[in-house]
């Protein structure tokens, strides 16, 4: 699956990158990037993760060709 | 209009455009860049979105308020890129009937559209640092990422 990263997320991982892992969930795919890059841990708790521009949940089932964006906390404005 | 842009606010323009004849107040907030924050000399920020979410999430706020104050007119657009000192990084514009709609709608909106909308800013400050900084901790009180406190409900 791709993913793409926002905003202080690029501290940590390339802007857009592809796992190939075989990841089932949302859930999953926190807990690999946090294993990617553990100092990554605190901001991605309190991240939101979307897939076909809406937000999904924990229990999301993901598919290999999703494209998943992982948004941190808002700070527009 | 685009909700997202990489181009200066027209901050003049988009007031002219949003008087209405059964609309007797007009309020326009602008969300300016100062040039210092926790204590820090800023020097400029830089805006980053995810411009497909945020702008139809903008849209989703903007017909809330409409509905719930029945708005003439409601505006909002946020900017992306470098924003500079004293730039526009936000304009919410409501027209209503009464002032007392107008002021609260403003509120409502800009307050959504920061804790919000996908869209993120990040300091420079003078002495050369930069961070991604002032995000939404609502979680910290609420438990939950996807519930916050807002400055409107105050004023409900």
């Amino acid at each position: 699956m791709k993913i793409e990263v926002f905003a202080i997320l690029k501290e940590y991982f390339d802007k857009e990158f592809e796992i190939k892992d075989q990841l089932k969930t949302v859930e999953e795919l926190r807990a690999h990037l946090e294993f990617l890059n553990p100092a990554s841990s605190d901001v991605l708790k309190i991240c939101r993760f979307a897939v076909h521009d809406e937000f999904v949940a924990d229990h999301y089932p993901l598919t290999g060709s999703d494209n998943v964006v992982v948004i941190p906390p808002s700070s527009g404005g | 209009m685009d909700y997202i842009t990489s181009k200066d606010l027209e901050l003049v323009a988009l007031l002219q455009q949003s008087h209405h004849p059964a609309a007797g107040a007009v309020v326009l907030f602008s969300g300016d860049v100062r040039n210092n924050n926790v204590g820090k000399m800023v020097d400029f920020l830089e805006y980053e979105a995810h411009t497909s979410m945020a702008s139809k999430m903008i849209e989703s706020i903007l017909n809330d308020a409409r509905k719930r104050w029945n708005l003439n007119i409601a505006v909002a657009q946020h900017r992306t890129g470098k924003v500079r000192i004293t730039e526009s990084a936000v304009v919410v514009i409501t027209a209503s009937a009464h002032r007392a709609e107008a002021y609260a709608a403003n509120r409502y909106i800009i307050d959504r559209i920061k804790h919000e909308a996908p869209i993120w800013k990040c300091e420079f400050f003078t002495d050369g640092t930069k961070e991604w900084g002032g995000n939404c901790n609502c979680h910290k009180d609420t438990g939950n990422i996807n519930k916050h406190i807002y400055e409107f409900e105050d004023i409900l």
